[in-house]
């Protein structure tokens, strides 16, 4: 049975198709595309990260509590690390996980909405019921408990985001595929013998994609706060590791005397969050339409 | 109407069950066992397998689990291995200093999210810069904000404390255990503005992120109100465009952020937990954090079912009250 399939509406090609209005790059601005930039130059950094950090993360480079520009940018901590070094590589570390975390909820997230969406019925029904239980629950806390049961460590906490992390996209993508699912030219495909799983990955999934890019990109900045939370509660990878939450808690005594120790960790997740929230904003202009 | 609130009630309740599922599962799931931690490591086999019998752990798991939530309902939230106390009562003791901390930080984001998103709705010159100012304000981890902030109020300037609740002697041990409602019933106004004093800088911390999120939804649900017909009437009316805001527009434009505040309640819970350990609160967060490492998990188990079960029944309470504001959303 060699029935062609149906020709596929043009505003379900996405941002790829003809009739859609361009997105140009000079539509979005200055503010975003520096950070779209700074995002990408990011993701580059903590690529390289052990090639061009200038000391050791974990081994003391100098005399201890150097302040800053006397030799070290930074100026160095308690037991004389360059902070500079460790700032670079708790970013790497922040930027991974948040990656991680994020493709992982979009993954698990999208899979559960796409077979929601796409059987519909007591399947649907099943999915959707548990995914609000869980979105109806503080996610922090929830993680926090979750990496208490298994024992502080980085792997456990990615588990336990990644665990609360999913049931947002679940709904996105459960939402854009029930709304397509209604539209008659997945009828045609139905009618013209389309194979479930091929209707629900060829036909369905494409148009949940722009919305749900839009909104992990938006995301990202939060997790990156909430994995640095975790992190200064020592809910991550234990003490030498350099991760920029548990830097600033461990920087904390030092405040009042040597205050760059914990208050530059600090800063490299604010610059870590601010640049993908703003990309994220940028992001969206250039998609479009949300 | 009656019929929606039943239905959400049901759900809350529902939800309720689903967290205390979790906390159980994750209970079993701790590497601790807890007889073993109770008895001791000299415990022979017959005085485990006897204690196991007495606490019921050789049940099948769903006997388990409705075991456990008749203890919770009895308020049994089982033993803290740190403290050797009831955890219930370990949370009675450091509950209000949470409590007051969280109401304070509420009422901050609500009225500064309220004053952002009302300012950002009118367009006017330089309201890009304020989008980059905000954005940043809203990427700051608390706990940035909160090193921060002691550094300038405390240490620079010495305007307010850097720790702890209270710093005069002798606190009244009054009825709701929050100091600024104690100290005014007491008519202690030294204690009340003590009080308040060592509010101010967590609070901020706390309710910042949550002000800049709910100042963000109240924006874009005005800059909506704002294109609709009925506010083209008021303006036609020859309305100030202060009163067609203020008076026609916010009213219309509140759900969402309303709805937007109970889902920051959650978020607020985990900054309390971050930010109580950098003022040394003395609240559940402190309580949590000495109970992560020695794998206290009874512990933490009593603050993730206090915490989830405070945010499940807020979130709940709010859809009622949209939809007694709004009816179209009970049908």
């Amino acid at each position: 049975m060699a029935l062609a399939e149906p020709y596929v509406a043009p505003a379900l090609r996405g941002r790829f198709g003809r009739t859609r209005r361009r997105t140009r790059w000079s539509s979005v601005s200055h503010v975003d595309q520096i950070a779209i930039g700074a995002l990408v130059a990011v993701t580059l950094l903590a690529v390289v990260t052990p090639w061009i950090a200038p000391h050791s993360a974990t081994r003391p480079a100098g005399t201890s509590l150097v302040h800053p520009f006397h030799g070290f940018v930074f100026g160095t901590d308690e037991v004389g690390r360059d902070v500079f070094s460790r700032v670079l590589y708790g970013l790497r570390t922040s930027w991974l996980a948040a990656l991680l975390v994020i493709a992982s909820g979009v993954l698990i997230g999208g899979l559960i909405g796409l077979v929601a969406g796409a059987a519909g019925g007591w399947i649907d029904n099943v999915l959707m019921r548990i995914t609000d239980a869980f979105l109806s629950l503080p996610g922090p806390i929830l993680a926090i408990a979750v990496v208490a049961a298994l024992g502080p460590s980085l792997s456990h906490t990615l588990i336990a985001v990644m665990i609360v992390w999913w049931p947002f996209y679940a709904r996105i993508v459960r939402g854009e595929v029930r709304a397509l699912a209604a539209r008659p030219h997945l009828e045609a495909a139905r009618l013209a013998g389309v194979g479930r799983v091929r209707l629900a990955v060829r036909h369905l999934l494409p148009g949940a994609i722009p919305a749900t890019v839009v909104t992990a990109s938006l995301d990202v900045g939060n997790l990156v706060l909430t994995l640095a939370a975790l992190s200064f509660l020592g809910l991550g990878a234990p003490a030498p590791a350099p991760e920029l939450g548990a830097m600033a808690a461990r920087g904390l005594p030092y405040l009042l005397e040597q205050w760059w120790v914990p208050v530059m960790p600090g800063l490299g997740v604010l610059f870590l969050a601010l640049v993908s929230n703003l990309a994220g904003d940028g992001l969206r202009d250039l998609i479009g339409d949300r | 109407m009656t019929q929606f609130v039943l239905k959400r009630l049901a759900a809350m309740v529902a939800v309720l069950l689903v967290l205390a599922a979790t906390v159980f599962v994750l209970q079993r799931l701790t590497p601790t066992d807890p007889v073993h931690a109770m008895l001791g490591g000299n415990a022979s086999k017959a005085m485990i397998a006897a204690e196991k019998h007495k606490l019921g752990y050789d049940k099948p798991m769903v006997a388990q689990y409705v075991d456990y939530i008749g203890g919770l309902l009895h308020g049994d939230l089982q033993m803290s291995l740190r403290t050797r106390r009831p955890v219930a009562t370990d949370l009675g003791q450091y509950l209000p200093a949470t409590l007051e901390l969280t109401l304070f930080a509420l009422v901050v984001a609500v009225v500064l999210g309220g004053l952002m998103g009302i300012a950002t709705a009118a367009r006017f010159r330089g309201s890009g810069v304020l989008r980059v100012v905000l954005l940043s304000a809203a990427s700051a981890p608390s706990f940035l904000l909160a090193v921060l902030g002691i550094l300038l109020f405390y240490r620079k300037l010495g305007w307010l404390p850097a720790t702890g609740r209270s710093s005069v002697a002798n606190v009244p041990t009054g009825p709701t255990g929050l100091l600024t409602v104690d100290g005014l019933l007491h008519g202690r106004l030294d204690v009340v503005t003590d009080a308040f004093k060592h509010l101010v800088l967590p609070g901020l911390c706390v309710g910042i992120g949550p002000a800049m999120s709910i100042g963000r939804v109240l924006r874009s649900s005005l800059v909506n109100t704002m294109r609709t017909d009925y506010v083209r009437t008021a303006r036609a009316k020859g309305q100030r465009e202060s009163v067609v805001l203020l008076r026609h527009a916010v009213r219309n434009s509140l759900g969402p952020a309303l709805s937007m505040t109970g889902l920051q309640v959650g978020l607020m819970f985990a900054g309390v937990v971050v930010i109580e350990q950098v003022f040394a609160w003395p609240g559940i967060g402190l309580y949590t954090i000495q109970s992560i490492p020695r794998t206290d998990f009874p512990a933490i188990a009593g603050v993730t079912l206090v915490l989830g079960a405070g945010y499940v029944i807020v979130n709940a309470v709010i859809d009622v009250l949209q939809a007694a504001a709004d009816p179209r959303i009970a049908l």
